[in-house]
């Protein structure tokens, strides 16, 4: 599909798109909760803490967060589903028309949004219009934080920063950030296929936190292709959408509980 | 064998050799470290924006999950899980991906110090071969009754030969012990087994084929066990089969991360937990119309009802759906069994199991089957086996105390007595890697590698369905002045001479390892054979260790549990208040989790607090007692008091508090020291049957401070709960 999202009336064109390129599909009925995606994530893709303090003012980078509510009280009380938030990768993503200087861009190759680091000027309003609440501001230049570092020979050394993934931009302050999808992941497996002379098969790259997840609640894969595993798992009877009242066609289809 | 063949021609060879041939193994000492240079002057073996991946075993909890570490010009960037091992088929847990957080940890010790006073930070450096002079002297100059081995949790190559030196110079044992063991109730589990089925063995809960789940506070989504094959059969049992969706009870008095996955959350009274078992034992072989064992027949139903706090019709419902499950099961957890009367519940639960005649068939329970170089099962030692080594150090018994892979000060209640004790030991030697409590009351610190830059082999205790022995490999080069604790025995032992020297004439630890699983070589059922043990090496390696093909679970007798007789009486419960005391392995951080920053900014899976320690208290009974959201209490128990804020948790008795384990440290480095309080230190010295500590039998008093507010960092909003925030609307 060629379609320009950026372009006005891209909308109607979308619509006819709506599966999109890349999608997921997140089973509720055996996710735990256990966080293994969330800390797969911050590996990954060089996200930084951010300390208690910042914590608590809800700074933390997390491009995929565990949400849960209660239903009822004692002893009647429930909790709801564990249910992983992140980036829905909108068709029509209510965080793209906003950004004064197109740092938060529809890709065209990918159909998944992009957050273009080195364009963004930190005005923040695609936070503000993202219904999703998955997008984060670096605040701090939290990685260079003194306090994570050692004095060698009079000069400050972060050891952490062996960790880094030389895929993945790190982040300076001033910049918002959200979930890509693993690109990186998905450029290298392209990149793989291409050089072999073949597609990327199904399954043949997962992001890192369905890769991680224990319970394999999370399921990766072309939208696209109707053999592959996720685009059959996106029409189980089970299958939603979060606020899909709000047109934003999600790429990312939850399966209830039961 | 040649030492010159650089490491990733090795590789290759291994991978193309075919697995009968010999491969050059390039297993020489200066080919066993990768070297760790810097950008502009890259080893040989990497190439510029490829990754270089190795398997090893994860080394947070001692489950012995399988990783592959993706590497890149010598640093660690990333861990995935190993896809072949049959513990964690390639998963991971949060604890696992951060294991990185370890390797590249601010506070790690970068090389061997003395400390003239305990407990003081300030240390001198020493040289290794001081070092292992001091090792030398010390396994030579004291009366072998006299000399410690105190390790953690994982039964590994380290354990191996520590209990081969021990025994060498006539030492008592080395004594394993971690407070995941504790919270699990391991002991209490094995002697269960060992009373019911005449052998000494962890039951293995196959879940993943069941229909039915009936845990009793069972922990087995966070910390239980082995959290990763636990979590794989919860999600078979859910989704495995398309023909039915299994059903999940579980009974506990306050809403673990587990029981928020149940379908149905039975918050029975803490300590009852045996005798719910045995009103429900009755009640299904009556609804089966079998002959009622012994111990179920008299059982008085109505008076265990009114004494779990849970109503008649419940306890019906549950034992009809349990009658009518093709495949129940029954699981018993920690809390249950970290009680006077654990033994006897653990019993029961595991009799219930053999009512529903489900030993050996898919679905229920079986053995688990032993590592391939052990003969018999190596728990990690009981609460009570800890104070008997306690006693001895007291009693001047113990000369020199090596510690390394726990933090007993952390790791066990004061009131077990094991700060006086240290005290009273003349020579402290630590292996740490960090800077924990232990290692800073150590009068000498002769840091290990981190487990990423480490050799070794663990064996699997529990979660696969066949014997496994996992294997571990560096994966990058040591970043500090540390050495492997395993050659510094080794090497102290030949400074030492005599008996030592001969029971263990190893150049290094890698020769030693290869002598223990020498007998694999040419086994012919496992995931590879070799021709000889140099090539069996560089497969176990490659692999990530070596497994049987098939599964090997052995099937306890249901005749043995029935014919047995059990009797339940209700659990005491120690000191004066009114509350039940609830304290639980933190699901995120685990038991060393606390100085990997990422770790600590993982939400709470159920209250996402994050950085802290909480109590979680019901609302109801929190509005009675007039406190709210983030007010400091002080928790006073018979073994000491605590203070720490509240949050209120709609999903816990109104008669119980509960708080997670985990923070609190003193030492352990810049994330960990100083942030939130240790629960632990309110526990008193009671033991059940087994020697397991009662961790869950203390009843606590609470006292608000008033005016004192300590603000939580959470992930969920507090707008609009319990009417925060809108008081101005």
């Amino acid at each position: 599909m060629s379609i320009d999202l950026n372009l006005v009336g891209a909308k109607g064109a979308i619509a006819q798109e709506a599966e999109g390129k890349w999608g997921m599909v997140i089973d509720q009925d055996v996710c735990t909760g256990c966080q293994a995606c969330v800390a797969a994530c911050a590996m990954e893709n060089n996200l930084s803490f951010v300390g208690e303090e910042d914590a608590g003012y809800g700074r933390t980078q997390h491009w995929i967060r565990i949400e849960r509510f209660w239903e009822g009280a004692y002893p009647e009380v429930k909790s709801t589903p564990f249910q992983p938030m992140l980036c829905q990768q909108c068709g029509s993503a209510p965080c793209e028309p906003v950004c004064p200087v197109f740092a938060s861009v529809h890709s065209q190759s990918q159909d998944i949004n992009l957050q273009v680091y080195n364009r963004c000027v930190g005005t923040r309003y695609c936070a503000n219009n993202c219904p999703y609440q998955v997008r984060q501001f670096n605040y701090r230049d939290y990685h260079l934080d003194p306090i994570h570092a050692n004095e060698v020979d009079g000069q400050l050394v972060y050891p952490f920063h062996n960790q880094f993934n030389p895929d993945v931009t790190v982040r300076r302050r001033g910049v918002m950030e959200k979930c890509t999808f693993c690109i990186q992941r998905i450029h290298k497996a392209e990149d793989t296929a291409k050089s072999q002379g073949r597609e990327v098969v199904d399954g043949e790259m997962v992001p890192a936190c369905a890769q991680a997840c224990p319970s394999n609640a999370i399921t990766f894969g072309r939208l696209d292709d109707p053999e592959s595993l996720v685009s059959q798992m996106a029409h189980d009877e089970r299958g939603f959408k979060h606020l899909e009242e709000l047109n934003t066609m999600p790429r990312i289809t939850y399966l209830k509980e039961g | 064998m040649s030492e010159n063949i650089s490491r990733r021609d090795f590789l290759k060879l291994a991978t193309v050799g075919a697995a009968t041939t010999a491969v050059l193994t390039g297993c020489g000492p200066a080919s066993r470290y990768i070297k760790r240079e810097p950008y502009m002057q890259m080893p040989e073996y990497t190439y510029n924006g490829l990754s270089t991946y190795y398997a090893t075993t994860c080394r947070e909890c001692a489950a012995g999950c399988g990783l592959i570490v993706r590497t890149m010009q010598g640093r660690a960037i990333k861990v995935e899980g190993n896809p072949n091992n049959p513990v964690n088929l390639g998963k991971t847990c949060a604890r696992g991906q951060a294991t990185l957080h370890g390797l590249y940890n601010p506070d790690r010790i970068t090389g061997p110090l003395q400390r003239t006073t305990r407990g003081e930070a300030a240390t001198e450096g020493l040289e290794w071969d001081a070092a292992l002079q001091v090792v030398g002297d010390a396994l030579n100059n004291n009366n072998p009754d006299e000399v410690a081995f105190l390790m953690g949790m994982a039964p590994d190559h380290l354990f191996d030969l520590v209990s081969d030196l021990a025994a060498s110079i006539g030492a008592p044992a080395p004594l394993r012990y971690g407070v995941l063991s504790m919270f699990e109730a391991r002991a209490t589990l094995v002697k269960a087994a060992e009373d019911l089925f005449g052998q000494a063995t962890l039951p293995f809960f196959d879940i993943g084929n069941a229909d039915l789940v009936l845990s009793f506070s069972a922990n087995f989504l966070e910390t239980w066990l082995s959290p990763i094959a636990y979590t794989r059969g919860f999600s078979k049992m859910r989704r495995g089969n398309p023909k039915r969706r299994g059903h999940f009870i579980q009974f506990e008095s306050r809403m673990s991360q587990t029981a928020a996955k149940s379908d149905e959350w039975i918050p029975i009274k803490p300590g009852t937990e045996g005798l719910v078992a045995l009103a429900i034992g009755r009640l299904v072989a009556e609804a089966k119309g079998g002959t009622v064992p012994s111990s179920f027949e008299n059982v008085n139903l109505e008076d265990i009802a009114s004494l779990a706090d849970v109503s008649m019709e419940t306890l019906e419902h549950i034992a009809q759906l349990v009658a009518e499950a093709e495949s129940p099961i029954m699981i018993p957890g920690g809390s249950a069994l970290g009680l006077n009367n654990g033994l006897q519940t653990a019993e029961t639960i595991l009799t219930l199991n053999a009512i529903v005649d489900n030993f050996g068939k898919a679905g229920g329970v079986f053995f688990s089957p032993l590592s391939p170089n052990e003969d018999e099962i190596h728990r990690p030692a009981s609460s009570q086996e800890m104070i008997e080594l306690i006693e001895k150090m007291k009693g001047g018994g113990v000369k020199v105390l090596f510690v390394h892979g726990l933090n007993p000060l952390f790791e066990l209640p004061k009131a077990l007595g094991f700060e006086d004790a240290l005290a009273s030991v003349p020579q402290v030697i630590s292996f740490a890697t960090f800077p924990d409590e232990t290692a800073l009351q150590a009068d000498y610190v002769f840091p290990d590698h981190h487990p990423l830059e480490s050799w070794g082999y663990q064996r699997v205790a529990t979660g696969a369905e066949q014997s496994v022995l996992s294997g571990a490999q560096p994966v990058v080069s040591p970043n500090y002045d540390t050495r492997a604790t395993a050659d510094v025995l080794l090497a102290a032992g030949q400074l030492a001479g005599g008996a030592v020297a001969q029971a263990l004439p190893f150049q290094d630890e890698i020769e030693f390892m290869q002598s223990k699983f020498a007998s694999l070589v040419s086994q012919v059922d496992g995931s590879f054979s070799a021709p000889e043990i140099n090539t069996f090496s560089a497969y176990f390696q490659q692999h990530g260790g070596w497994w049987k093909k098939s599964a090997e679970l052995a099937a306890p007798s249901a005749s043995d549990a029935l014919g047995k007789s059990i009797v339940v009486e209700q659990a005491q419960f120690a000191g004066e208040g009114e509350f039940f005391f609830h304290p639980f392995m933190s699901p995120t951080l685990g038991e060393a989790g606390a100085n990997k920053p990422w770790l600590q900014e993982l939400p709470d899976p159920t209250t996402t607090v994050m950085w802290n320690t909480w109590v979680e208290m019901n609302p109801e009974t929190a509005h009675e007692l007039h406190i709210e959201n983030d007010d400091v209490i002080k928790i006073i128990s018979e073994a000491g008091e605590v203070e720490a804020p509240v949050y209120l948790y709609p999903a816990i008795r109104p008669d119980t508090i509960a708080m997670p384990f985990g923070q609190g440290h003193t030492a352990y480095g810049r994330y960990a020291a100083g942030r939130g309080v240790n629960p632990i230190n309110l526990l008193g010295s009671h033991f059940n049957e087994a020697g397991d500590l009662a961790f869950a039998g203390m009843k606590v008093r609470i006292e608000k401070i008033e005016g004192k507010k300590q603000l939580l960092s959470r992930l969920e909003s507090r707008i609009g709960v319990y009417n925060e925030g809108l008081e101005e609307h």
